[in-house]
């Protein structure tokens, strides 16, 4: 039982990674992404018991460090003093200071400005860039739960980069929708991502409470994975690549095989509940074609599902894939919850007619010949729940599997996308058919020598898979939500 | 159960025999049509909120299909497109990535990324390659319009009106809608029929829905107003635009130009330190500076040549070339010499009313009036009706003594708006009384 405990908790952890949209890692540029003319902006908010600070920094390229020349060069001399240098500083901080508005609990606090430095950089064209910094500072009260609004309205005209930031030491951020860390270094690199628009964050708005921890931040990368699931994305990227390549018949054969193992390699992988329809195989005494017929059932479910959804995703521009991913979610969720109150509503009614029997009254159990209790001895596996329990494991498209079917038809090789995505659904079910096949033979090794204990543990197993299955269904259900609410 | 091995073993190499079969019928290329078909961005004319939703709806979609090269050319020429709209340089390069990204993707067959390569040439004033784009990109695809918005903008920047009007004529059978519209405006009013264009403007105005598209519009009727010298008309463009869309900055430059004329230079300055702090182009730095000098200011002006002349430098490390505006800052800053040459360079590149009117009076300035009054009069040859090019024809008619054709031009360029340049404009009026009534 421990086991599938933990193999329900991978199961989530997997979905979670699946879930999790693919970041990619901003490779860096030296120059600003948002052109000469920008005015970048990076606040880094950090929150202490007693006090709150920011650092602030002004990241001005080309254009903008030139048209502040004279306000630096206050005396036109050409050449900026150390003097000037600093009062441009201290201008600039005090200006900023006066748009970058912090309320906690509604009550602004008043910042008390420190100048952090000024310098020039060498730019594009022989001109310069410039980078102004600066450090405020204000009491506060964290000491209770409370509410923390930071807007930032500094030459809100101005094309640029805009990023916040909030972190917090002895101070819990509760919620938070900027991230910890900078993506920029405080503007030091940009990413040069070209699916990315440029970071526009102007205000937001943090949930605080005592207590130590991290803070929470937006931004939790899922990095890397176990090896499995990162070679798993690596096939996933190779297949994508074949789809979008030159096709030639080797190529083509290629892909397939390497569909087929990627349909092998995600049913192997436990997720959307294909290990609780192991588990169930084996707490209900399934048998060999109960295993084969949940196989196929997923496998239908899920080549089905993966066309009809990626044609819905062609034909409708606005559908996005996402939330229809977090209905399925939801709706598979809910499935296997019921399955689940099906089998606990299955074992409660078992459990009275053994009860019956224990106390020796008129008639014999008829499968209680042997005197070790079976849990529930030979008799099929509900039909309706094992196609239920197919339909919930197949009901959510593999994303991998609908990435490649939408890439296919967005080159205009629909019927090449089909082909694999069918391929993606063979490897599925040998692999769920033969990992059931194979739980099914272990049981039936394992219920064959009769030992006290594990016999009683066995008895117990119906009403543990139950409850663990209604369990995962209702998380299920409940993470798919959270992704629909969001 | 062996059976049901060797039955899924079979399946298996079946579907992957059926995929070398694949591969043998689609060895030459995906089928353009239906790739195109999936694209879910209208390059031409989406609007800047759709076009924000459209680019955001991209972005998600290609992180999931990063091989889906009609997507990546859709994203190339939407962000062209959003830089366009909002004066925002910054997309330019973000678009060329994810043109070359699509091309890389399919290097061959492949119109729409070059149609999205074509217009961002177009952006940074690499005509002739975005003629030659477009060309390349019509031989695959003859039906689409934005290849031929694409070719009618180049041609009419080589100095080419007739391919202009050509490519902006298919543009309009195949696609008529805010696109062709407006382009076919800009036409009109290049052969100086000024009504017609406005009632095109107008057509295209009624096609706008989204509020970028309106403020456009309404800055190009402000514009056909303004050359044609109706203040009160082109107030009232300008005003609707931005009542539209605040944020469409070429506005601002209308509203001061007119505050300017009105005498309101208090309000102009302003209005030009907000745009130039904004978007500091070097086009717009001139006009500021001019406005400066006019306005008794020349050191300040200077300083906002100074930023002209970085931008401009910026502009080519981008990779840019501009050598009409290089020509128009030298003349600014009186350096004549440098002011031909460069506008002798953009002139072997293409022949525009608008290089031949600024070599016309780069020569002029340089003290070459014999030559200069042949460009001069092609500058106003080619048909538009500008005031800034009667004013330079008349001053270098004025320059070689010829009196009579001076007052004419000279005046033609007053009537035609009285408040052209608020340096010109009254230059042209101080001529015109040194010169006596005839």
């Amino acid at each position: 039982m421990n086991r599938l405990v933990s193999l329900a908790l991978a199961a989530l952890g997997v979905i979670g990674i699946v879930l999790a949209l693919p970041a990619r890692p901003a490779s860096a540029r030296p120059v600003h992404p948002l052109g000469n003319f920008s005015v970048n902006q990076a606040i880094g908010l950090d929150l202490y018991p007693d006090r709150v600070a920011v650092t602030a920094v002004v990241d001005l390229a080309e254009l903008p460090t030139l048209q502040e020349r004279p306000a630096v060069d206050t005396t036109g001399d050409g050449t900026v003093s150390a003097p000037e240098s600093a009062a441009y500083n201290t201008r600039v901080c005090h200006a900023m200071a006066g748009a970058v508005a912090l309320r906690v609990d509604g009550h602004r606090v008043r910042w008390s400005v420190r100048p952090a430095g000024f310098a020039y950089r060498p730019g594009s064209a022989g001109l310069h860039t410039s980078r102004v910094s600066c450090a405020f500072d204000a009491a506060a009260d964290l000491t209770r739960p409370a509410t923390a609004d930071l807007v930032n309205g500094y030459r809100a005209d101005r094309i640029g980069w805009r990023e916040i930031t909030a972190a917090g030491h002895g101070v819990h951020i509760v919620h938070s929708p900027v991230p910890v860390r900078s993506v920029t270094s405080s503007l030091r690199s940009y990413p040069a991502d070209l699916l990315g628009s440029p970071l526009d964050q102007r205000s937001a708005r943090l949930q605080v409470e005592p207590g130590a921890g991290p803070g929470a931040g937006a931004a939790v990368h899922v990095s890397g994975g176990d090896p499995v699931s990162r070679w798993v994305a690596q096939a996933d990227r190779v297949l994508e690549r074949l789809v979008g390549g030159h096709l030639t018949p080797f190529v083509g054969a290629l892909a397939v095989l390497l569909a087929l193992m990627l349909g092998a390699a995600h049913a192997a992988l436990p997720g959307h509940g294909k290990t609780v329809m192991a588990a169930y195989i084996a707490g209900r005494r399934g048998r060999r074609r109960d295993a084969v017929t949940v196989g196929a059932i997923v496998t239908l479910t899920h080549t089905g599902g993966v066309l009809v959804l990626g044609l819905l995703l062609t034909a409708t521009a606005g559908l996005a894939g996402e939330v229809v991913l977090s209905w399925l979610g939801i709706a598979s969720g809910i499935l296997v919850a019921a399955v689940g109150v099906a089998m606990l509503a299955g074992v409660l009614r078992r459990r009275t007619p053994v009860h019956h029997h224990d106390h020796g009254h008129s008639h014999e159990h008829p499968h209680d010949h042997h005197g070790h209790p079976h849990p529930h001895p030979s008799r099929p596996v509900g039909r309706l729940s094992l196609v239920g329990m197919g339909i919930a494991g197949g009901l959510v498209p593999s994303p991998s599997a609908l990435i490649v079917l939408l890439g296919a038809v967005g080159l205009g090789r629909t019927a090449f996308g089909v082909l694999l995505v069918l391929a993606y659904g063979a490897g599925m079910a040998a692999m769920l058919t033969a990992a059931g096949l194979l739980l099914v033979r272990l049981r039936d090794r394992w219920a064959s020598r009769p030992r006290r204990t594990l016999a009683r543990l066995a008895a117990l197993a119906p009403a543990g898979t139950a409850a663990l299955v209604l369990c995962v269904g209702l998380g299920l259900a409940g993470r798919a939500a959270l992704g629909v609410v969001h | 159960m062996r059976l049901r091995i060797l039955i899924v073993g079979l399946t298996a190499i079946l579907l992957t025999g059926v995929g070398a079969v694949f591969g043998l019928h689609h060895g030459e290329s995906p089928d353009p049509g239906s790739a195109q078909a999936s694209s879910s961005l209208p390059a031409g004319q989406a609007p800047a909120d759709q076009l924000a939703a459209s680019i955001a709806r991209a972005q998600k979609h290609l992180s999931a299909v990063p091989g889906d090269y009609p997507a990546w050319a859709a994203l190339g020429s939407a962000y062209t497109e959003r830089a366009r709209v909002t004066a925002d340089p910054s997309y330019y390069p973000k678009a060329e990535g994810a043109l070359h990204r699509s091309l890389k993707l399919r290097p061959a067959g492949n119109p729409a990324a070059l149609v999205g390569l074509g217009a961002l040439a177009n952006a940074r004033h690499g005509f002739a390659a975005a003629r030659d784009l477009a060309d390349r990109a019509l031989r695959m695809d003859p039906y689409s319009a934005d290849a031929y918005g694409v070719l009618a903008d180049a041609q009419t920047q080589l100095g080419h009106p007739a391919a202009a009007t050509e490519a902006i004529q298919h543009m309009l059978d195949l696609r008529p809608g805010l696109a062709a519209y407006a382009r076919a405006s800009y036409d009109l009013e290049q052969q100086g029929r000024l009504g017609d264009a406005v009632a095109l403007m107008r057509r295209a105005l009624g096609d706008a829905i989204d509020p970028a598209d309106i403020a456009f519009c309404r800055f190009q009727l402000g514009e056909l107003a303004w050359r044609a010298g109706r203040l009160g008309d082109a107030e009232t463009e300008y005003a609707a635009g931005q009542a539209a869309d605040p944020a469409y900055l070429p506005l601002l430059a209308g509203h001061a130009r007119v505050a300017a004329a009105r005498g309101h230079t208090a309000a102009a300055l302003a209005d030009y330190a907000e745009l130039t702090a904004r978007y500091p182009s070097p086009g717009y730095l001139m006009d500021y500076a001019t406005l400066l000098r006019a306005a008794g200011q020349p050191a300040r002006a200077d300083q906002q040549l100074a930023l002209a002349a970085a931008a401009l430098r910026l502009f080519s490390a981008n990779g840019g070339t501009d050598d009409l505006g290089a020509a128009q800052l030298a003349i600014a800053q009186g350096h004549a010499g440098p002011a031909v040459l460069a506008a002798e360079r953009e002139w072997s590149r293409r022949h525009f009313a608008d290089v031949a009117d600024m070599l016309g009076w780069a020569l002029h300035r340089s003290g070459a009036n014999a030559e200069a009054i042949s460009y001069a009069r092609k500058a106003n040859a080619l048909g538009a009706r500008n005031s800034g090019y009667l004013f330079h024809l008349g001053m270098i008619e004025l320059s070689l003594g010829r009196n009579a054709d001076a007052r004419r031009d000279l005046s033609a360029a007053l009537a035609l708006n009285p408040h052209f340049s608020p340096l010109d404009a009254p230059a042209a009026t101080a001529a015109l009384h040194r010169l006596g009534p005839r």
